[in-house]
């Protein structure tokens, strides 16, 4: 055991890791300090559900809905599945919010966090991005609809706004093609790149530090 | 900022550290607890408060109140106070700016200053825009308009039970309770038309689902078939359309089972001494053989309502003769058993045969037998009760009843 361990460490530098990444000190802080993690338990949360989704939802208009149904009523356990990543992406919106606002008023985006702060907003957008293209999946009345407004706004940018909203929804109207598309960014593109980011924003906070609860002379 | 600043934000950081705790086991400790809780509030909303049914999509049904996911409404009400040549600076400009402020926040404050009380502007910013957020998203829950009630078919059994209901408003007048066809009675414009059978093995061997739906959905014109779809003007959405082709696949063709847990239960066969119910046996019957006809919308009915148990009690211009509790004479069992009712002066038909075309099968006209004859009880407790006292025998009257009026020459509505 010990030495299967030594092996693998002289390797894989797990005592370093441990060191590196566990094994700091920090300074003290309160609960607010842990909306950071509840929002990358939340994510990879949405991660673990939606491969199981994934499964059996088929993202074409003619089969979205019924494979959904199939989901909330046939498969043991999916209503569970489903029902953790839809209240799961709500959540996950206030928590990555509310730890935005803790940020904010903490100053904890100032010197030397700044670049930290910038692939947090990108991770915000990522959110509600996940959102906004999770929400069509279901092919029903109110992801319909609530698409076609949505993408309807985005194609009152001026100039350029009818090429976006084709671009958006794959033609003029919303349709198969729209499906498609979301469904490509909701599973691979969005996640991808917000992996990337995650990656980058744990690696900027374990290198420079969880900032310190700053005092009244500050 | 310059190099003195940054050495003093890290001596104070360094010391901040030194009163610190170690990230293992104690902030791991708090992230954990935390992420547990959090979880459990998942697991929690799944189990109690579940997803709330949809109607699948449909282009077609445009009256749909659009409504985007929860956190986008504020932005969403926000519009509403941009006058319309201006959405754009509503939808693009100001959003836009918000993002790019919001990444580029920490190159334009680049005060050393963290403590919150010496930053009132900014935290005084952030929190108005928060309050504005919140109080636009209240604002909107508040203000859209409760949904419409739809019922949503969850199941296959949901869905052949509303198709079955919507067949009986919408289809039975023309193609009759059992899409058996024949001549259609009383529907102006097609009176003495003949259709055809849409529940013969011809037919359900050669139209598929997506056939049917699409003669609902846009009628056949041509031969008399109204448009039921929203596109093409009619009443039903395109999940009411499916829910009517899933009752007429699962119950007419033979090649399909419905699934064990689908099944609803058919009316048992007549039995002697059974005393059937309003709220289980003679609704049923009543909603696929007569309230095609006799419901609000269709004038002509003599204002018989059919709808409820009240309404079969108390609506009509012969309100008082129709279901007489224990007597056979009630008009309702006297037209059932094809006997129309006349007038007694000219001998002229007042009130047709019911249904207008077709006798009922006996089984049913059984059943309104002994349900008037047991003063028409509404509930099963009420019928249960009734069955376990000796039920009244047809007496002498019914006799007369039943066999009086066919000695005379009466005018059948075919004839
Ligand atoms: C006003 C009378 C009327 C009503 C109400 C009506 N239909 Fe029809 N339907 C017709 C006529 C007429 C035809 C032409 C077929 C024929 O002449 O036999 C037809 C034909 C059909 C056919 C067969 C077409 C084919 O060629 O296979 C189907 C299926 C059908 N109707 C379904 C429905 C359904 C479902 C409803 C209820 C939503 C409905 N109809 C309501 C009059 C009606
Ligand atoms: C095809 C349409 C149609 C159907 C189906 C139908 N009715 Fe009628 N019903 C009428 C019409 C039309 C009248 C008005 C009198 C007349 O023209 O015969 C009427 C009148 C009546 C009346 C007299 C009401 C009064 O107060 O004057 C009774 C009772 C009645 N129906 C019972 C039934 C029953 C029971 C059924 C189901 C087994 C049924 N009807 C099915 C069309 C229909
Ligand atoms: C999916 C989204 C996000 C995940 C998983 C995530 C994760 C984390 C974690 C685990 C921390 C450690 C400290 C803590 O928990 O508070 C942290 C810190 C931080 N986050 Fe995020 N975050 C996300 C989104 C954001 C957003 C939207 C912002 C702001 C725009 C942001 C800015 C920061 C900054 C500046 C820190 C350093 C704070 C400090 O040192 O005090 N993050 N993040």
């Amino acid at each position: 055991m010990e030495n299967a361990f030594k092996w693998l460490d002289e390797r894989l530098g797990l005592n370093e890791i441990y060191a590196e990444v566990l094994d700091r000190q920090v300074p003290k802080v309160n609960w607010w300090f842990t909306l950071g993690s509840a929002s990358l338990f939340l994510a990879i949360m949405q991660g673990v559900t939606g491969i199981f989704l994934t499964i059996y939802y088929v993202p074409s208009p003619d089969h979205a809905y019924d494979s959904i149904n199939y989901i909330m009523n046939g498969v043991q356990f999916g209503w569970l599945i489903r029902g953790i990543h839809h209240w799961g992406a709500s959540l996950l919106v206030v928590t990555v919010f509310i730890h935005l606002l803790r940020v904010f008023f903490y100053g904890a985006y100032k010197y030397p966090r700044e670049f930290t702060w910038v692939t947090g907003v990108v991770l915000f957008l990522l959110t509600l991005g996940m959102g906004f293209t999770g929400y069509l999946l279901p092919w029903n009345q109110r992801s319909f609809w609530a698409t076609m407004v949505g993408t309807e706004i985005a194609g009152t940018a001026p100039g350029v706004g009818g090429f976006i909203l084709r671009v958006l929804r794959g033609g003029t109207d919303l349709s198969a093609v729209t499906l498609a598309r979301f469904f490509s960014m909701h599973i691979w593109i969005l996640p991808a790149v917000a992996m990337l980011t995650v990656g980058t924003h744990l690696y900027l906070v374990i290198r420079l530090g969880i900032s310190h609860i700053p005092g009244e002379d500050e | 900022m310059n190099e003195e600043q940054k050495k003093a934000y890290k001596k104070k950081y360094k010391e901040a550290k030194q009163e610190g705790v170690r990230f293992w086991p104690h902030i791991i400790y708090k992230d954990l607890l935390m992420s547990f809780a959090i979880f459990l509030l998942l697991v929690g909303l799944a189990t109690f408060v579940g997803i709330p049914l949809e109607p699948k999509a449909d282009p077609s049904d445009s009256s749909y109140i659009p409504r985007p996911e929860w956190y986008f409404l504020f932005l969403f009400e926000f519009l509403k106070f941009i006058p319309g040549q201006l959405e754009w600076v509503g939808t693009v400009v100001i959003p836009g700016l918000a993002i790019v402020a919001l990444f580029l926040l920490p190159f334009y404050d680049k005060s050393q200053v963290r403590f919150w009380k010496k930053r009132k502007i900014g935290i005084s910013i952030m929190g108005v825009i928060v309050l504005a957020m919140v109080g636009l998203t209240v604002r909107a829950v508040a203000t859209t308009p409760e949904m419409e009630e739809t019922t949503v078919a969850s199941s296959v059994r949901e869905q052949v039970v509303q198709g079955e209901d919507l067949y009986s408003v919408h289809c039975v007048e023309c193609h009759g309770p059992d899409g058996e066809g024949g001549e259609i009675q009383g529907v102006e414009g097609l009176e003495g038309v003949t259709v055809k059978s849409i529940s013969s093995r011809d037919e359900m061997y050669t139209r598929s689902d997506e056939t049917l739906a699409a003669i609902t959905n846009y009628g056949q014109q041509d031969l008399g078939m109204p448009p039921y779809g929203l596109a093409y003007g009619g009443p039903l959405t395109k999940a009411e359309i499916e829910a009517i082709v899933a009752f007429m696949r699962y119950t007419w063709d033979d090649r399909i089972e419905l699934p064990p847990e689908a099944v609803i239960a058919t009316l048992p066969a007549w039995e002697e001494g059974f005393v059937p119910s309003y709220e289980v046996e003679i609704s049923r019957i009543v909603k696929r053989n007569c309230f095609s006809c006799h419901r609000p919308g269709k004038d002509d009915n003599n204002n018989y309502l059919m709808g409820s148990y009240e309404e079969i009690l108390t609506t009509g211009d012969n309100v008082e003769n129709n279901l007489i509790p224990g007597d056979l004479n009630s008009y309702v069992y006297q037209t059932i058993t094809g006997n129309p009712i006349l007038d007694p002066d000219t001998g002229e038909v007042l009130i047709h045969q019911m249904p207008l075309t077709k006798l009922m099968k006996e089984d049913y006209i059984k059943m309104f037998e002994a349900w008037i004859l047991n003063d028409m009880p509404e509930t099963v407790e009420e019928a249960e009760a009734l069955m376990a006292t000796p039920t009244p025998t047809p007496e002498p009257t019914t006799e007369e009843a039943t066999e009086e009026p066919a000695t005379e020459p009466t005018i059948t509505p075919e004839g």
